[in-house]
């Protein structure tokens, strides 16, 4: 498959500062590739990069067959963290106006403005001015103004943020849409759900660097998978069973004691369980628990998480 | 170019469509008019000044004195009308006590009318003093109408009184000179009306210019500021090149005060027109001489685009007006020196100090379109031009690079972030 996005040892200096060291990664046409990272990571500093809004201070980037962003500035569309638009312009006005930008003429722009007005909920709010909007109804604006040329390259940086979770959940359908029509999506987040629900690749940087590049599922087998156990345990008999290491232990209410221990790699959670019954262990409750991306996100990371 | 297009007519829409937009259009020429209206207007309903003559000097001054103050002048003089003196007495002093409940007020002259001014004429040595008591310490009028007609009667009396017969003297005071002016500069050599007119419009095209400039350049400055506070300009630099921002917005305002300039002129011609009409034919013919609306036109681009472009590049840094304060204060001090100069520049066109100004080039365009009806060398003309242009394509050059990192930047405005962006030691 073409890559739609490609870094190569990209460098970013600010000064004495490094914001994006030696990055490397590419992105699949037609995939969702989350990019995920803690706050201070580099991650917007990437994506305007990758847009051609600064230039990197060293390596290569390659967008849609381009060697700058700006070249193909018509096929991509920006959602940016911060997010604004003109207060007194109306959303038909505002979306109209900004893919004009992008090339696509007046007439067509106002009705693919009111057409994904109306599709998105918004039709009656489409000739009022923006500041009479709600925050979520105004974000959704946005997110239009970016889509209504129709981009082949979509980077949106932290979208869900400041989103109601009806909001979050319809922004996902809309970044699933776009992948139906062949459009690349790269968004940036720190939360982990949004990015476990959508991406087919994730690409995680913390301090500036690269810490994995692969699919979702890869990520998560970085994180160890751990097994609860609740009953009358005795902690030392609970750590003879096989596989298990570093066990956490608490008493519960009822005077029973929940036990929590990683899970060795490749070794199946059964082997502990047939282990457990074959030494009499009273045991009310047995949990596989898989790591989640926020689990993987945190050790690939080194717990730079919510910084 | 579509692009730049677009944010021209974006930005121009977004003006025209407020309300303070057309509050300015039609108030401005209703600021002209009360401007000019108002003073004449106090002046055409400012009351009778009544003054009472009280004639100590026994040479019988007030009866001479009082038709001459009465006569109405020319040129604005204040109608004085003489009344009967409600008091008497020999000592100027005791009149000068006497006077004053009616110059306050406490009391009035028969009929209830008002008395303005007590003048005590009275001997002075070899000659005549007059006191005068007026009620508005402010208003000289007939302390200066007093002292240049009882100067006549004096200078009328001391040449009688030296053989001179009166005849003769009438005859004297009647001749006047016929000064006739010239200059090489005036057309047909002699200076007339049109020069005068000249010598206004030339004033008039440097303060406009200052005026439309400064307008247009902070309306730009309010525009990226709010652009940048909300976010906005991340999105246009990821939709559009930095030039096309930066050229939209500058043509976008520049149409805006176009169209503001355009109405006044507009409003104004046709006010002259009906009102003036030989002024107003003079005023064309003395627009349209000499290339004066070329270098209005070229002095217009060059000190809106060097003073816009600035604008654009500090509003790019800033997220607040106060922040922008910061710069501004020294810039507008700046801008406070052709003004200044101006006005100098109608009466001595070419003295050294504007000559050396207009090669300034952030007072070029102002000074130059107010030297430019008086023909300044063509040496001058080109040189600081050529000098504005060259400072305009070198601010634009410089100015790309520092938009772009102000816009995509979060820190507080600092002007020394300002100075580095635009050196290339910051991004």
């Amino acid at each position: 498959m073409q890559a739609a996005l490609r870094l190569d040892g990209v460098t970013k200096r600010y000064g004495e500062f490094e914001a994006v060291r030696d990055l490397s990664f590419q992105a699949e046409a037609g995939r969702i590739c989350g990019f995920l990272g803690p706050n201070g990571a580099g991650k917007t500093s990437t994506l305007r990069m990758i847009l051609g809004l600064v230039a990197p201070t060293a390596g290569r980037i390659s967008v849609l067959g381009a060697d700058d962003g700006r070249k193909v500035r018509a096929k991509i569309g920006f959602l940016p963290e911060e997010r604004g638009l003109y207060r007194r312009m109306t959303p038909i006005g505002a979306i109209a106006f900004l893919a004009g930008l992008k090339g696509v003429p007046g007439g067509e722009a106002r009705r693919r403005a009111k057409n994904l007005l109306e599709a998105h909920g918004l039709g009656h709010a489409m000739n009022r001015q923006i500041r009479a909007l709600s925050k979520g109804m105004a974000q959704k604006v946005q997110l239009l103004s970016a889509l209504a040329h129709e981009p082949d390259l979509v980077i949106l940086d932290e979208p869900f943020s400041g989103l109601d979770p009806v909001n979050q959940q319809e922004l996902e359908t809309m970044i699933r849409a776009l992948t139906t029509r062949g459009a690349t999506v790269l968004f940036s987040t720190h939360v982990m759900q949004h990015a476990e629900r959508l991406c087919d690749q994730v690409v995680l940087i913390a301090g500036g660097r690269k810490v994995f590049d692969g699919a979702v599922e890869a990520a998560r087998a970085a994180a160890p998978r751990r097994l609860i156990l609740e009953g009358a345990l005795d902690p030392a008999q609970v750590a003879a069973l096989p596989g298990l290491a570093e066990l956490t232990s608490e008493r519960l209410e009822d005077g029973a004691l929940r036990v929590s221990a990683v899970l060795a790699p490749g070794v199946p959670a059964q082997d502990a369980l047939r282990a457990a019954f074959a030494k009499g262990l009273d045991i009310t409750r047995f949990e596989l628990k898989e790591p989640q991306l926020h689990d993987a996100f945190i050790v690939l990371t080194g717990g730079e998480i919510g910084a | 170019m579509s692009r730049l297009l677009r944010i021209a007519g974006r930005e121009y829409a977004a003006y025209v469509r407020t309300f303070g937009f057309w509050l300015s259009i039609c108030l401005m020429p209703v600021g002209v008019i009360a401007a000019i209206g108002a003073p004449l207007m106090m002046e055409r309903g400012a009351p009778v000044i009544n003054v009472a003559l009280i004639d100590l000097t026994g040479q019988a001054y007030a009866p001479r004195l009082a038709p001459v103050l009465s006569q109405p002048g020319a040129g604005g003089r204040r109608v004085v009308q003489v009344v009967a003196a409600p008091l008497s007495g020999a000592d100027p002093a005791a009149l000068a006590a006497a006077a004053r409940p009616y110059l306050t007020g406490d009391q009035t002259l028969a009929g209830g009318a008002k008395l303005d001014a007590v003048v005590i004429l009275h001997p002075d040595g070899q000659g005549v003093a007059a006191d005068v008591w007026s009620r508005n310490p402010a208003d000289h009028a007939v302390e200066g109408r007093v002292g240049d007609d009882l100067a006549d009667l004096m200078r009328h009396d001391r040449l009688v009184r030296a053989g001179v017969d009166p005849a003769a003297l009438s005859a004297i005071d009647a001749v006047a000179p016929k000064v006739i002016g010239y200059s090489p500069k005036a057309q047909g050599g002699r200076i007339g009306a049109r020069e005068f007119v000249q010598t206004f419009v030339g004033f008039g095209m440097g303060a406009l210019l200052w005026m439309v400039v400064l307008t247009g350049a902070g309306i730009l400055l309010n525009s990226v500021i709010e652009e940048k506070s909300s976010r906005i300009l991340e999105v246009l630099l990821s939709s559009a090149s930095v030039p096309e921002i930066m050229g939209g917005k500058i043509l976008g305002v520049a149409a805006v005060t176009a169209t503001v300039l355009g109405v006044w002129l507009s409003i104004g011609a046709l006010v002259l027109a009906r009102l003036q009409p030989q002024m107003f034919s003079l005023l064309i013919q003395v627009l349209l001489s000499k290339g004066l609306l070329i270098y209005f036109g070229v002095y217009f681009i060059g000190g809106y685009l060097m003073y816009a472009t600035l604008f654009t590049t500090i509003g790019a840094f800033c997220e607040t007006t106060r922040e922008a304060q910061t710069l501004l204060g020294p810039i507008m001090i700046l801008l406070s020196i052709p003004m200044v100069f101006m006005g100098q520049a109608m009466l001595h066109p070419d003295a050294p100090i504007l000559q050396i100004l207009s090669w300034i080039p952030p007072f070029t365009p102002f000074l130059m379109a107010a030297r430019a009806a008086s023909g300044p060398p063509w040496w001058q003309v080109i040189g600081t031009g050529l000098l504005m242009a060259l400072m305009t394509g070198l601010e634009l050059l410089v100015a790309g690079r520092a938009f772009r990192a102000g816009a995509l930047s979060t820190a507080r405005f600092e002007p020394k972030r300002l100075l580095a962006s635009l050196f290339g030691s910051e991004e």
